[in-house]
């Protein structure tokens, strides 16, 4: 009997350390999940996160392609709108045999027959190159093949080659009519400079008939947007810096499509030491350079973002200014090799330049 | 008895639960921009998917650290300081752990999710 007793002490000795060790332990296991909580509670949203996101990822219209959604059934939306993207290349292509716009180069003055989508984007990219007064030239492919900027095989074509090239350039020799297209002799058209920022918009409607109220389509650095992020903030944009690698600053939009277009994207070091860009002025035949570095364009529609960044890159800043003070369906971000930033008042607000470059000088561009 | 048994199933479940959050913490998955910071200024941000393989020259008073980016993978390569910390770090690979160059004032980190950016314009 007394061992037992001496044996229930003991036993209860051990339930007390026992008891003290756990409550210790649980101590130490509720703080540090408090302190999990507090710094880390994204972690928490693990689960039951919002109604869904999906990611795709592809390769299309030349360049790599994310597509980021948030919605109900986001999976099946962003899926339609990659067989969508797909499609259009197919349709578009200038260098694919089975595309619409290869047809349309090799019918020899023939009508060719097109889809409802290339006959949009097609009246589009017209319309945008009689407004740019030929700034943004849908024709231009020969003069911007003989530069190699179509294969990288690039070169400084001669000053007669030139002149011979840009004889065959010209949007008003384009012809369109029920739904058929036809070129005059020697016409080559191209509506890469267009193409991608429709495709964005198309996919994004796509998106949006799927019921996605919140999504950011990213096509090689055009960047279109449904809504704001999921948790109502705006989305954070890093805008690329032309003279450096890494961004020069943020720019918070909701809703809208944003392209730039720049020099420094693509371009050679021709034998004469000189750099020639891509971006190819359709009035001298040669790489456009009048002070800007690049020109990021913010609007309601890709397209529209996506014709203008390089008809304004090809006027240049003066112009391109005047062309914004005349129409102002759009914002826009100037950066001038020299260093200087030009912004519509519209977005002024919107764009904060990173700590590193906020020696720059900022103009912003008012409504006269 | 049965009060020991309620016990012991909280602590292992609570036990269980640390567990299952540090293993969350610990494969907190970082974005891939990269911030180089000098005296709290982020100098660059990189997103390490799409930068070029290259060599970044960043000086501080006159000393010179070199970065360089390879293969989507960032480290300091050179650095003018006595310690070489930095150097012997190898390449960035954890969202709590940056390189530091206490020295030079230099420190290379993923940026936090706080201040990430959704994409870049290009």
């Amino acid at each position: 009997m007394l061992q037992s007793k001496e044996e229930k002490c003991m036993k209860r000795k051990f339930n007390r350390i026992f008891l003290v060790l756990s409550g210790i332990f649980i101590m130490i296991l509720a703080v540090s999940s408090l302190v999990m909580v507090l710094f880390f509670p994204e972690l928490l949203s693990f689960g039951t996160s919002d109604n869904g996101e999906a990611t795709k990822e592809l390769f299309a219209m030349d360049t790599y392609i994310t597509m980021t959604a948030h919605g109900w059934d986001a999976e099946t939306a962003v899926a339609e709108a990659a067989d969508k993207l797909t499609e259009l290349e197919q349709l578009w292509s200038v260098t694919e045999p089975e595309s619409e716009i290869y047809a349309v180069n090799q019918s020899n003055g023939q009508a060719v027959s097109v889809s409802s989508e290339t006959e949009d984007l097609l009246s589009f990219a017209l319309q945008m190159a009689e407004k740019t007064k030929g700034a943004l030239e849908p024709t231009i492919y020969p003069v911007l093949k003989a530069w190699g900027f179509t294969t990288e095989e690039n070169r400084v074509p001669s000053d007669f080659e030139i002149t011979e090239l840009l004889k065959n350039v010209g949007y008003e020799r384009v012809h369109m009519e029920d739904g058929s297209v036809w070129l005059e002799n020697g016409i080559m058209l191209d509506l890469g400079a267009v193409g991608k920022g429709y495709a964005g918009d198309l996919a994004a409607q796509i998106l949006r008939d799927n019921g996605i109220t919140s999504a950011l389509l990213d096509l090689g650095g055009n960047i279109q947007t449904i809504g704001t992020k999921p948790d109502g903030s705006f989305w954070k944009l890093g805008l690329q810096a032309p003279f450096s690698e890494g961004t020069l600053g943020i720019l918070e939009i909701s809703n809208k499509a944003v392209v730039t277009s720049g020099a420094y994207e693509r371009y050679f070091i021709g034998e004469d030491g000189k750099r020639y860009g891509h971006i190819i002025d359709p009035v001298t035949g040669y790489p456009a350079e009048n002070g800007l570095a690049s020109v990021t364009v913010i609007a309601d529609e890709g397209r529209l973002c996506d014709a203008l960044s390089t008809s304004l890159f090809v006027m240049g800043a003066d112009r391109a200014m005047e062309y914004w003070q005349l129409h102002q369906n759009f914002d826009m971000i100037l950066i001038t090799e020299d260093g200087e930033i030009y912004l519509t008042d519209g977005i002024a607000d919107m764009f904060t330049l990173d700590s590193y470059h906020s020696n720059m000088k900022v103009n912003v561009i008012e409504d006269e | 008895m049965s009060k020991q048994k309620i016990l012991m199933i909280i602590c292992v479940v609570v036990f269980l639960l640390g567990i299952a959050g540090s293993i969350l913490v610990l494969l907190t998955p970082h974005g891939t921009q990269v911030n180089i910071v000098q005296d709290g200024i982020v100098l660059y941000t990189i997103d390490l998917t799409t930068a070029q393989d290259q060599t970044l020259e960043i000086e501080y008073k006159g000393r010179t650290n070199i970065v360089q980016i390879e293969n989507g993978r960032i480290r300091m390569l050179e650095a003018e300081c006595p310690d070489q910390t930095c150097v012997h770090m190898g390449w960035l690979d954890s969202g709590a752990m940056p390189i530091v160059c206490l020295p030079n004032h230099l420190s290379i980190e993923y940026a936090g999710s706080g201040d990430n950016i959704d994409a870049v314009i290009r």
